[in-house]
């Protein structure tokens, strides 16, 4: 028999590597003479965007498109160190880093515009599409060209996290900062007779502080919950003696097309004070709730509490089994 | 060593290749079309999908002597005179491409659906990629993009047919 359930789960994630640690990001922004933007930072784009979004940031303090910037990352001999691509930090700590380079270097431009133009102070000076110009007086304007055509431009900046580690006695203190928070709801189809368990809907809502990049986001809560799923369902490393013994994909099962459902994304905005224009990392939050939502949701459907991961056929079997032996005693 | 002739993105090659050579190694190191990727090498993650006379196939597991004879799509051999082809614009569109390491296999799977079946529902659109794993994205963009690939294939044609009309 095919039985349905609902559940749902929610989780708060402290972003950063916490707990006291160092979390550094370091960026570099320079404006070459030939008027071209340039952003230096060593962090590491995996697929989860960074790249795009601090050309986002950038673009946005200097006022030009995303595509005018010339970003170089990854190259450690180019690239000052921005940390890893670990802990949900580099929307976080690498980009406050870029946005603070991006201010400083934009605060140059002005300063020097305010030379070239002759004027009392840098109040009241706009930049937008590679000039510097007073915008109570848009004829006083300079082209970023014309101001650094003796010499390049280049400011580095650092940002580093605040946190405080926890008191190994009392377990006080502020450990993480930012924190981000979700909630996951499914609902699944359970086989009674395979075991299978199929998740046919899946409902996501995720708070990112401010959504650089929304569509960006979606792409990470899609993947994280894939990769909840698989987690919870089917991935099961197979540790004996400390030897993996699923170690393929033909016995490392996870999630194909046919197993992820159609999701139902919601962006909660929420602008965290300390965050890139209010923005928050969500990498690994995305992946949390996922299993709990599936097990809740799998209780709901045959009355069962799976306390072990993954819930595979053979475990639904055996513990449907179990659960009428001991209804029969 | 065995000569084989074979047409590849629509060029004929004719090569001697050694007996043990795959057809993977043949593309990526002998041909030096590094598009098609090498994940697991046992027919498993479908990121190493090529089109082999319109089917697809995990060129990891075929071997490059029995690719006599045949007619072979690669990820380069998709794009048209420099224009990226539907399917590609289509992921870039939706933005269905996250670390890209499953994207080639992931186009070429999708071609071989859609030139089957023009107007696949999601559920097809899932069967036909099901052999290629993707640890990114959790497929729903992907899904989205080949939806909007066979809008834009139909789009495509209809443009066609009504300029030739106007001929």
């Amino acid at each position: 028999m095919k039985k349905r359930g609902r559940g749902i789960a929610a989780a708060y994630y402290g972003t950063g590597y916490g707990n006291g640690f160092p979390d550094v990001s370091r960026a570099r922004a320079e404006i070459s003479k030939d008027g071209n933007i340039f952003i230096y930072i060593g962090a590491t784009e995996v697929g989860q965007g960074a790249k795009t979004i601090f050309c986002q940031i950038t673009a946005e303090i200097l006022g030009v498109e995303t595509q005018d910037i010339h970003f170089v990352c990854e190259d450690t001999s180019q690239t000052p160190d921005a940390g890893t691509a670990a802990a949900s930090r580099q929307t976080y700590n690498s980009g406050n880093a870029v946005k603070k380079a991006a201010e400083s270097l934009s605060q140059r431009l002005m300063e020097q515009a305010q030379n070239h133009l002759q004027l009392n102070s840098v109040h009241g000076l706009k930049l937008e599409n590679h000039w510097v110009y007073l915008e109570d007086f848009p004829k006083k304007r300079v082209h970023f060209k014309e101001l650094v055509k003796e010499d390049t431009l280049i400011v580095e900046e650092t940002f580093t996290a605040q946190t405080v580690k926890m008191d190994e006695e009392t377990g006080e203190g502020a450990p993480y900062w930012p924190y981000t928070f979700c909630c996951y709801g499914v609902e699944v189809e359970v086989d009674t007779e395979t075991g299978e368990i199929h998740v046919i809907h899946g409902v996501c809502a995720q708070d990112v502080g401010k959504a650089i990049n929304p569509e960006l986001i979606e792409g990470q809560i899609e993947g994280g919950f894939a990769m909840g799923l698989g987690y919870g369902l089917m991935e099961n490393i197979g540790l004996s003696k400390g030897e993996i013994k699923h170690n393929r994909f033909a016995n490392y099962l996870i999630p194909t097309a046919l197993d992820v459902p159609e999701l139902e994304k919601i962006i909660v905005e929420d602008p965290s004070s300390t965050g890139p224009f209010g923005a928050k990392g969500i990498g690994e939050p995305v992946m949390i709730p996922a299993a709990p939502a599936i097990l809740n949701a799998i209780y709901d459907a045959i009355g069962i509490r799976f306390y072990e991961i993954p819930v595979t056929p053979e475990r639904v079997l055996v513990a449907i089994k179990d659960a009428q032996k001991e209804g029969k005693e | 060593m065995i000569s084989i002739s074979l047409t590849v993105n629509k060029q004929v090659y004719q090569v001697e290749v050694e007996e043990d050579l795959r057809l993977i190694d043949f593309i990526r190191d002998k041909l030096m079309l590094t598009g098609t990727k090498e994940g697991c090498g046992e027919g498993e993650c479908g990121a190493c999908t090529i089109i082999m006379d319109g089917k697809t196939v995990n060129s990891c597991l075929v071997m490059a002597f029995q690719a006599h004879g045949s007619r072979i799509t690669t990820i380069e051999g998709v794009a048209k005179d420099g224009a990226l082809h539907p399917i590609q614009q289509a992921f870039l569109d939706v933005g269905a491409v996250q670390c890209g390491f499953c994207t080639p296999g992931m186009v070429l799977s999708a071609k071989a659906l859609l030139d089957e079946n023009e107007v696949p529902n999601r559920h097809q659109i899932r069967e036909g990629i099901s052999g290629n794993l993707c640890r990114c994205t959790g497929y729903n963009k992907i899904v989205d993009a080949i939806e909007l690939a066979s809008s834009y294939i139909k789009e495509g044609q209809q443009d066609e047919t009504s300029s030739s009309g106007r001929q």
